[in-house]
């Protein structure tokens, strides 16, 4: 298929970008910037043509239909949306900072399809995803994604450039101590059956939460507790996408058994795995990672700071994407309410995936008042923003391998 | 003692203000947010057994009292909802007014000790006369669309202008539609139902059967002002609903994909029935061929293509089209045969025989032989039907037609015998409601699309041009606020005085 062709050259060009991008950084010379831009738009627009192509290619195989839906083309979607209002906010606000943070997501996005082995077929739709609402819903929700997506890049690296200091060599410590109280503890619930492991993650949830309000509301004072924050949260975000893709590696090795649920196997192949030298390994390199960046943000810091534009504007552009990414994500909710009840008679049924995505709202609409209403700014919003996109990831990612329901397209079969 | 409140109007104003605060809202989201988490944890309406595979029984006692495995419909959940669309109305009853005031409110010039409290301010001393500053500023607002108003004193002279001001109900018609869609969920609750009716081929029913009953007819049942015209039949076990018509159920057939070999993959691509409407005097009024995404709706009530199924010791008539060779298929004539019965086709004047029906037959294109195949779920992924043709009692030839056949089956003389349908063995899932609400909500969504674009993407500007004579020297002032979008105001800010300045 020509179209898987393409989509290969715009992963080269992304990877191409995302070196430009670090380098225009690192040596802020004009002329790198202005290629790093030319070649993410012209992979865009290979990747836009591959798109099509591959729509096309769905009528050639008398199969006719969009291509969004299942986890190989909305993986690619997802990357597509997130070139796309990166460029837009590139051209709005003339800076291209933020390209080496978003380049990255971009390229290692479409580069774990790739590895992961994950099945480019293109597979005919069950009747229940014959619609029209399919295009408008699934174009909707993820250009929404991408957007919140952005909006968590930017947070993050305004938390960054936040901070003032690392703040004592403790908040290391007990960062390292609660990964590896908890990481004891959660294989210990997990290994003993099923419901302590419910418990364990609905406990996880609380805390994380827990800490997030204590953030959100003495976040502004506590600026070396923000920094912990931001690298507990990068050091996250890293291991879960690297655990994940380790599964989905493993898995495309020995695959499971028919009829039998990835589900009950997430992180079996690094942080759960049975085999106690692999776990620990994998704890350790979690650790060793959030070592690393804890000890090398403050350098990271004092690299990027004469480049970034203005906190103010960082702030700025995380509200702006989040006030772009809300409507959209009313959009998808609303599209896919009216599908449902053209399909089904009902526009809501509390699925996990309908009930996440009202999660998601849920929180952006509490960053929308806390901006309105009582005139937040900065630390708060940042924090409230990474918070919504976990929504976000769970949302997309979480409820297809964690949760069952009406959104197959995530399963890895 | 006329000032002095009486306790009810004390408790009434604590309750308003509760109502009408933001940090309620924020917190009824929080909570909202949070309680929402466990319901997609703990799956819902499940079967009992199931629950108690998961957990040990003291958990399940305890979820049960919580109502933790029907979450989204408990009273302390639905209690929250109806929080939250209370706090919303009230915060819109609370302000709106406000708002109203300041987009009807004219515009006026600006008082000294204001002005020093003003968003954005600009002073320049302007090099030319009055006249000229004037001239200036009225050419830079014109040129931006910013229409004015202009006050004159002595020495001073001022523009007042301002923009987007109806930007500012885009909140409360973004509210408006949340509330909107809770009346209509409201309204569904009360007058409509959800059901499910499992119809045979060639059956008709006039109830559906109730996942759940209005509450309009429990409350006025409750109440003793009305019967339920809903049946409780202690047999069925499952409330009905009585209709005021029959619908019937022709016809049900699924389609699968096909292999780029031309066979059936045994992959659904589509399932679908022809349902007729009858009225009580069995009197045909309509009829619509239904399919999954494409309902059919009479009298307020939507039947939905949903499932499909054999029934248990369920046996149809197989249906063959018998006609000469050259001719299309609608020219043909229907036969139907039971299985392992016979029937005499006049117009060939032959007798055919159809052995048995399978549901999954794969012919194999170079042999021309039929394999048989067991289906999931008793699928009829590619029925085919045996058959024996006689002249008199003579047999002339066996056969097998099928319903996708990528090569010719034996058919030696001057006619085609094909195969269509296997008819009156299977049912047809409908999923059936009444939903007297969904244009609310549906009404609640348009406005929940457009509200958040003119809360975000407009703002209220507004800009003050005093133009002043101070002992000889002209100074320009210009002062502006938004309520939204600073950084974007503030280059605009920047632009106008600089042009002004020019």
């Amino acid at each position: 298929m020509e179209s898987s062709l393409l989509f290969n050259i715009a992963t080269l060009a992304y990877l191409v970008a995302m070196v430009l991008y670090i380098s225009y950084l690192a040596f802020r010379k004009d002329a790198i910037g202005g290629s790093a831009t030319i070649v993410t738009a012209s992979g865009f627009v290979v990747q836009t043509i591959a798109l099509f192509l591959r729509w096309y290619e769905s009528y050639q195989m008398d199969i006719g239909r969009v291509p969004l839906s299942n986890l190989y083309e909305s993986l690619v979607f997802f990357t597509w949306s997130t070139v796309l209002i990166y460029l837009i906010v590139e051209f709005k606000y003339k800076t291209r900072a933020f390209g080496a943070f978003v380049m990255p997501v971009a390229f290692l996005a479409l580069a774990f399809i790739n590895v992961a082995g994950i099945s480019s077929d293109i597979t005919p739709l069950v009747p229940a995803l014959k619609s029209n609402w399919l295009f408008y819903h699934v174009l909707i929700s993820f250009l929404g994604y991408a957007a919140f997506g952005i909006a968590f890049a930017v947070s993050m690296i305004y938390l960054l450039m936040d901070t003032q200091e690392r703040g004592p060599t403790r908040n290391l410590f007990t960062g390292i101590g609660a990964i590896v109280v908890l990481a004891l503890l959660g294989n210990f619930m997990a290994s003993q059956g099923e419901q302590l492991k419910t418990a364990f993650w609905l406990g996880l949830g609380a805390l994380v939460l827990a800490w997030f309000i204590y953030l959100i509301s003495v976040g502004a004072k506590h600026k070396s507790q923000v920094f912990l924050f931001w690298s507990l949260c990068v050091t996250m975000t890293m291991s879960l996408l690297i655990g994940m893709g380790i599964d989905f590696v493993s898995l495309s090795i020995h695959p499971l058994a028919e009829g039998e649920s990835f589900k009950k196997h997430l992180f079996e192949a690094t942080f759960l795995n049975s085999s106690a030298p692999i776990s620990v390994l994998s704890w350790a390199a979690v650790l060793a990672l959030f070592w690393l960046i804890w000890s090398q943000g403050m350098r990271l810091k004092n690299l990027l700071k004469q480049y970034m534009p203005s906190l103010d504007l960082l702030d700025d552009v995380t509200y702006r994407m989040i006030a772009i990414g809300w409507p959209l994500l009313t959009g998808g909710i609303i599209t896919g309410a009216v599908w449902a009840n053209s399909a089904w008679g009902t526009y809501w049924s509390w699925d996990p995936k309908e009930t996440w995505s009202l999660i998601t709202w849920f929180v952006y609409a509490i960053y929308l008042h806390a901006r309105y209403v009582r005139g937040w700014k900065g630390t708060q919003m940042a924090v409230i923003s990474a918070v919504g996109f976990l929504a976000v990831i769970f949302t997309y990612l979480g409820v297809n391998l964690v949760l069952s329901g009406l959104h197959s397209y995530g399963g890895i079969n | 003692m006329e000032n002095q409140k009486g306790i009810i109007e004390i408790a009434a104003d604590k309750v308003w203000k509760f109502l009408s605060s933001v940090k309620l809202a924020v917190a009824l989201l929080i909570i909202l947010a949070i309680v929402s988490v466990i319901g997609t944890m703990i799956q819902q309406n499940e079967p009992p057994e199931k629950y108690l595979q998961e957990y040990s029984q003291a958990t399940v006692r305890v979820f049960e009292m919580l109502g933790f495995f029907d979450m989204y419909h408990t009273w302390w959940f639905v209690l929250l909802l109806f929080l939250l669309t209370a706090n919303l109305t009230v915060c819109t009853l609370d302000r709106l007014p406000h708002t109203l005031k300041i987009i009807t409110a004219p515009l006026k010039p600006i008082e000294e000790d204001s002005l020093k409290a003003v968003q954005f301010k600009k002073e320049i001393v302007f090099k030319a006369g009055m006249d000229k500053a004037e001239e200036r500023a009225v050419k830079v607002l014109n040129a931006r669309r910013y229409r004015f108003v202009e006050s004159k004193s002595a020495d001073m002279t001022q523009f007042i202008t301002q923009k987007g001001v109806y930007n500012r109900l885009g909140v409360y018609v973004t509210h408006a539609s949340i509330i909107l869609i809770f009346v209509g969920a409201l309204i569904g609750a009360f007058f409509g139902f959800k059901a499910f009716l499992n119809l045979p081929e060639g059956s008709a029913s006039d109830v559906v059967y109730l996942r759940n009953e209005p509450m309009w007819y429990k409350l006025m049942a409750a109440l003793g002002i009305a019967d339920s015209p809903v049946i409780h039949n202690p047999e069925v076990g499952v409330p009905a609903m009585p209709l005021g018509y029959f619908v019937r159920c022709d016809s049900f057939d699924v389609d699968y994909y096909i292999s780029p070999l031309g066979q059936p993959t045994g992959m659904p691509s589509e399932f679908h029935s022809t349902l007729s409407v009858f009225n009580v005097e069995r009197r045909k009024i309509l009829d619509k061929r239904i399919r999954v995404n494409d309902p059919l709706t009479y009298r307020g009530i939507t039947f939905y293509q949903s499932s499909y199924g054999t029934m248990p010791e369920g046996r149809g008539k197989i249906l063959l089209n018998v006609r000469p060779k050259s001719s299309p298929v609608s020219s043909g004539e229907l036969v139907s045969i039971d299985p392992g019965a016979s029937a005499y086709v006049a117009s060939i004047d032959r007798t055919i025989k159809a052995l048995g029906f399978a549901p999954y037959g794969v012919r194999d294109p170079a042999s021309g032989r039929v394999m048989f195949y067991r289906s999931q779920n008793d699928e009829y992924v590619n029925p085919a039907v045996e058959l024996e043709v006689y002249k008199s009692n003579k047999l002339l030839y066996k056969t097998t037609v099928m319903k996708i056949d990528p090569a010719q089956p034996l058919l030696p003389e001057g006619y085609t015998i094909s195969y269509g349908g296997y008819w009156g063995a299977r049912y047809t899932g409908l999923q059936v409601t009444r939903d007297p609400g969904v244009w609310v909500v549906y009404a609640g969504f348009i406005l929940l699309c457009i509200g958040p674009l003119i809360a975000f993407f407009g703002s209220h500007k507004k800009l003050w041009v005093r133009i002043q004579d101070r002992k000889g020297q002209v100074v320009v002032t210009v002062a502006g606020t938004v309520n939204r979008n600073r950084l974007g105001f503030e280059r605009e800010f920047n632009i106008i005085v600089d042009e002004i300045s020019k």
